[in-house]
């Protein structure tokens, strides 16, 4: 909720609308020609050229030393080729590979839908920058043919032919006719550039801009084409013979599940621009955001996962205790929001809160057995009870809550119901989902819950209360004292042994669990940077417009202190999920343990490491980059560093 | 007053009516626990955002907070195997040849092998494992808190390790020893000795007992050496290749495995001594003080190797059992007199593990023979060829 407002009021901001409609186009700068730039920026004086010479050769070197070894044919990437499905779902089985695709297409959907909702304030790339842009690329593309070291000869059995001074190269005039299709392509594109450029004859019209999202599109369809044409996707190992595309199931292929993930984007692309003409309204966005929230559990425990329900025991026990406590809760909830109750009705909610508490202490010493969730909900209801008196009312208001403490009722055992059915998704070893997949889920899992708890502790450790900022201070700088290698290893191996006896947690669990308390942490301090920006006058104004406290910080402190926080916010969230690398450290086999130890370890590829670190370099960077291109974009929205 | 008086009393009416649900609640469980099997483990609830939920069903023992070591002792770990219907097997998971993950995900290797022959010895069926990849560091406290019925994944026996609380060894499956490797360039033969690396850069992964043997080996040839460790032996063996190592030393199967897939064409390769400077038998790990859970583990790799010497092959095991060349096969394979069924087994449960995984040479030849690894001549040869690998009557 919290965290979607400033979006709302960026939207209605005139700030915005002005960018939106383009009204104001910052003042053209006059462009000066190439050779005139080149002279004034890099050889303006003596020591400057200088410094561009030896710095552009480092360039070069560094270029050339990156493209022998990518281009070696001592290269093994066949190694990541026929490892890809390990290196992004580990062992999810192939049968039911098309759960997968199920994700990326829910996934895909929802973006399409935000994207084509979202008030578009950029204006994307002008035409003149993007035909320079791929003029330049071209010419890019055909340095690296000449700078590459000529391909090594080899022997009939496809070995690297040697002498005594090591290996035999074909000569450089060789080497440049055999790459014709490096110099096709790097043609290809220039050509490209130059015929925008043309088409576009006369400044003004070169100065149109292509919109961001359309140049996403295009060039997404451009790749997902290709592997139609050159077989990019999954390979086998079979027979000792590499085998592109084995074919055993459509969904394990790559060309056809990946065009109708671009279909997919395109289509829902189409429709949310269709219903922001249509005029759909904040409602619609309130729910798209939902969707985002709800998604990783979704898409988690009910598709990845494919709980194997248990019917009997569904309806005996876990509808009954549903109902049961929303019922029990719903009746409390109406007590205490009677206005009549006064002191009374903290009394019972504390008396609740009690209750809930030694339901867990009791835990420790197995005095009575529980199930957990029945501990928990009891939790649910005591901290509803406490909070209950900010929401007495009229009859309506309180109808209203109760609503509310249905669904959350309903959720809460829906969820707990699914997590506690067994998966019937067969993998060899315990964890169903590994490899990249275990990276995003840790680091979808982690930001989704460290978010509310971070806020917490900064409203905490801001807060008049003693105890509460006494508590949070203390966490947030224990947390923030420990390394997180630490904190991971303290929760995966110590965590249990202080579990109440027979509760035990996985692995997986516990590691998410140590992760959020962390960046939870530096989520904190983040979060407390922005609430201290907010003014004493803003205080003082809700204080004489009669809002209660929660009214107060929901409406007026969080949407301005988390729209300025947003910078480190972002920087936070993209530390955490590079972070999750180390899992691997954990025992947890993420992207970056099936390169480093297990791909190596396979028979056809023994020793073969560096191929897969540098994938999994890219991998990582792809997403975090594309995360802080969002954030930029978020920034630019809101007007964060304009005020 | 009798307002307030009268919300009170509603109050607690509904904090009576609270505590009745979780007494029912209660009682709910115990019932279900009952019927329930033993409950869909944390396992399969992996990811649990919240540790509560990771809990299926909250443990009904109300009594006994046993220690978790002692509670793995108490049961019959043979019969927990059997009412679970699957083995949960530690395993390395990124152990070349030994337990390797292939592209697909799934576990394939020598101990991977053994893991699958347990199982089809105690359920009928090789694939009702459950694998658990575990590290170096990992791996014993698995055996001891019961995470992992019986771990397979290389681990040498020694008397320290035998000896440590919750832990017993089954018989060696395959007998290792450290050894060295150089290039032949450098002078170096397959009858080279440690006397012979005076003044060698001799390299090595950190933090295993292989730094130790090869400084303790050189010591008492009394030979200088340069010992350089690196994080693990991929890195060792790149340096090598570079020149970087004069000589790198680890384990002889990893050796080879080595020499088979990494061996650049300019150079030549060759491991020394030939006798090992230490020895590592590997072979199952499992709890201490459960010997009817010990004697099925032992006796399924017993009688891969019995099978071995008979004869008794995946293909042919079938026909064998049919006419079984002598009485110990038949014994073996579940004929008559058989005595599987004294050690809690099905009485053909052996046949079963041949049928299914194979006698210890299609094992051994399946895995380790594609790196370069043969039996012939080493100590992994069976016991009529001059090797080690022996088994007790079957009787």
């Amino acid at each position: 909720m919290a965290e979607m407002r400033p979006v709302d009021i960026a939207a209605a901001s005139p700030a915005s609308q002005t960018a939106e409609e383009a009204v104001s186009l910052p003042p053209e700068q006059p462009s000066t020609p190439p050779r005139e730039w080149i002279r004034q920026n890099l050889f303006s004086t003596p020591f400057n050229s200088a410094l561009t010479v030896v710095f552009g050769l480092l360039v070069l070197l560094t270029a050339r030393g990156l493209l022998n070894f990518t281009f070696s044919e001592e290269r093994e990437w066949d190694a990541v080729r026929t490892n890809l499905r390990l290196l992004f779902t580990h062992a999810y089985p192939e049968e039911q590979y098309v759960r997968i695709w199920v994700c990326v297409g829910t996934i895909a959907v929802l973006a399409g839908l935000s994207v084509g909702l979202a008030a578009t304030t950029a204006r994307g790339v002008s035409v003149k920058r993007l035909s320079s842009g791929l003029m330049a690329l071209g010419a890019v593309v055909a340095l690296g043919v000449v700078l590459r070291e000529p391909s090594a000869l080899s022997n009939a059995d496809g070995s690297v032919r040697r002498n005594d001074s090591g290996v035999i190269r074909e000569s450089f005039a060789e080497a440049m006719v055999d790459r014709w299709g490096w110099w096709l392509a790097a043609a290809l594109l220039a050509t490209a550039g130059a015929a925008l450029w043309f088409r576009f004859g006369d400044e003004r019209r070169r100065s149109t801009f292509v919109p961001s999202v359309e140049l996403f599109m295009g060039v997404t369809a451009i790749v997902v084409l290709s592997a139609w044409v050159y077989p990019w996707g999954h390979y086998a190992f079979t027979d000792g013979e590499f085998i592109a595309e084995p074919g055993r199931t459509v969904a394990m292929s790559t060309k056809l599940p990946w065009t109708v993930m671009w279909l997919l984007l395109a289509v829902a692309l189409a429709a949310g621009r269709r219903l922001r003409q249509a005029g759909a309204g904040s409602n619609f966005t309130l729910a798209l955001n939902l969707c985002w929230l709800a998604c990783p559990f979704v898409l988690y425990w009910v598709v990845l996962r494919d709980p194997d329900l248990d019917w009997d025991r569904v309806l005996s026990v876990d509808i009954p205790l549903g109902v049961l406590f929303a019922a029990g809760g719903a009746a409390v909830l109406w007590l205490l929001t009677d206005q009549r109750i006064g002191e009374l009705g903290r009394i019972i909610a504390a008396l609740l809160l009690g209750l809930a508490a030694f339901n867990w202490v009791a835990a420790f010493w197995g005095w009575y057995p529980m199930l957990q969730k029945v501990r928990l909900s009891f939790l649910l209801v005591a901290l509803a009870a406490l909070l209950a008196h900010n929401f007495a009312g009229d009859r309506s208001k309180r109808l209203r809550l109760l609503t509310v403490w249905a669904v959350v009722m309903a959720v809460f055992h829906y969820m707990a119901t699914l997590m506690n059915s067994p998966s019937s998704v067969e993998t060899p070893t315990e964890a169903f989902v590994g490899g990249f997949g275990v990276t995003l889920v840790v680091a979808a899992f982690t930001l989704l819950l460290s978010f509310p708890l971070g806020v917490m502790l900064a409203l905490a450790r801001t807060s008049k209360l003693p105890i509460f900022r006494v508590m949070s201070t203390s966490f947030i700088e224990v947390i923030r004292g420990v390394p997180l290698i630490t904190v991971l290893i303290f929760f995966t191996i110590i965590l249990n042994l202080f579990l109440p006896d027979g509760m035990e947690i996985s692995v997986l669990a516990s590691a998410v669990l140590g992760y959020t308390l962390f960046s939870a942490a530096y989520l904190a301090e983040n979060v407390r940077g922005g609430l201290q920006s907010i003014r004493r006058g803003q205080f003082e104004a809700s204080d004489a417009v009669g809002l209660t406290a929660l009214q107060r910080t929901i409406f007026i402190v969080l949407p301005q202190s988390l729209r300025v926080s947003i910078p480190p916010l972002v920087g936070q969230a993209i530390a955490t999920f590079k972070e999750t690398s180390l899992l691997a450290v954990i025992g947890l086999f993420d992207v970056l343990r099936m390169a480093n130890n297990v791909i190596p370890a396979q028979t056809e590829f023994l020793g073969v490491k560096r191929e897969g670190l540098l994938f999994v370099c890219g991998v990582y960077w792809i997403f975090a980059y594309s995360m802080s291109k969002r954030s930029q974009r978020l920034e630019k929205q809101l007007g964060v560093g304009e005020r | 007053m009798t307002k307030s008086k009268s919300v009170l009393w509603r109050a607690l009416a509904v904090l009576f009516c609270m505590s009745l649900i979780a007494a029912a609640c209660g009682d709910d469980d115990d019932d279900s626990e009952a019927t329930q099997e033993p409950a869909p483990v944390t396992t399969e609830a992996a990811a649990e955002a919240e540790p509560a939920e990771a809990e299926p069903a909250e443990t009904t023992t109300t009594a006994a907070a046993a220690d978790v070591i002692e509670d793995t002792q108490d049961g019959d770990l043979l019969q927990t195997v059997i009412d679970r219907g699957r083995l949960n097997c530690g395993v390395s998971g990124s152990a070349v040849a030994f337990s390797e993950t292939d592209p697909e995900g799934g576990l394939k290797g020598f101990d991977v092998d053994y893991c699958r022959a347990v199982a089809a010895a105690i359920l009928g069926d090789a694939d009702a494992v459950e694998f658990t990849s575990l590290t170096a560091a990992e791996r014993f406290t698995a055996v001891q808190t019961g995470a992992v019925d019986v771990l397979i994944r290389n681990t040498t026996w020694t008397q320290g390790r035998d000896s440590e609380v919750g832990m017993d060894f089954g018989p060696t499956t395959y007998y290792d020893g450290q050894q060295l490797m150089a290039r032949s360039s450098q002078g170096f033969s397959s009858s080279s000795q440690i006397r012979d690396i005076d003044g060698a850069v001799v390299c090595t992964n950190s933090g295993t007992t292989t730094e130790q043997n090869i400084a303790d080996a050189a010591d008492a040839a009394g030979v200088d050496i340069t010992l350089n460790t690196f994080q693990d032996f991929d890195i060792v063996t790149t340096n090598f290749i570079n020149g970087a190592c004069d000589i790198v030393t680890t384990d002889g199967s990893g050796l080879v495995g080595r020499k088979a897939k990494q061996q650049p064409d300019d150079q030549e390769w060759v491991i020394f001594p030939p006798t090992p400077i230490s020895k590592e038998p590997l072979g199952p790990t499992y709890a201490q003080n459960q010997s009817r859970f010990a004697d099925v583990v032992n006796w399924t790799v017993y009688a891969t190797i019995i099978a071995d010497e008979k004869g008794i092959t995946q293909a042919n095991a079938n026909e064998m059992a049919a006419n079984p060349p002598d009485a110990e096969a038949e014994r073996l394979l579940g004929g008559e007199g058989e005595l599987q069924t004294a050690m809690g087994l099905a009485p053909d449960a052996f046949w079963q593990v041949i049928g299914q995984v194979g006698n210890y040479d299609e094992i051994y030849s399946r895995h380790l023979n594609p790196v370069g690894l043969s039996r012939e001549g080493s100590a992994n040869a069976g016991w009529l060829d001059g090797g080690l690998i022996y088994a007790p009557p079957a009787r």
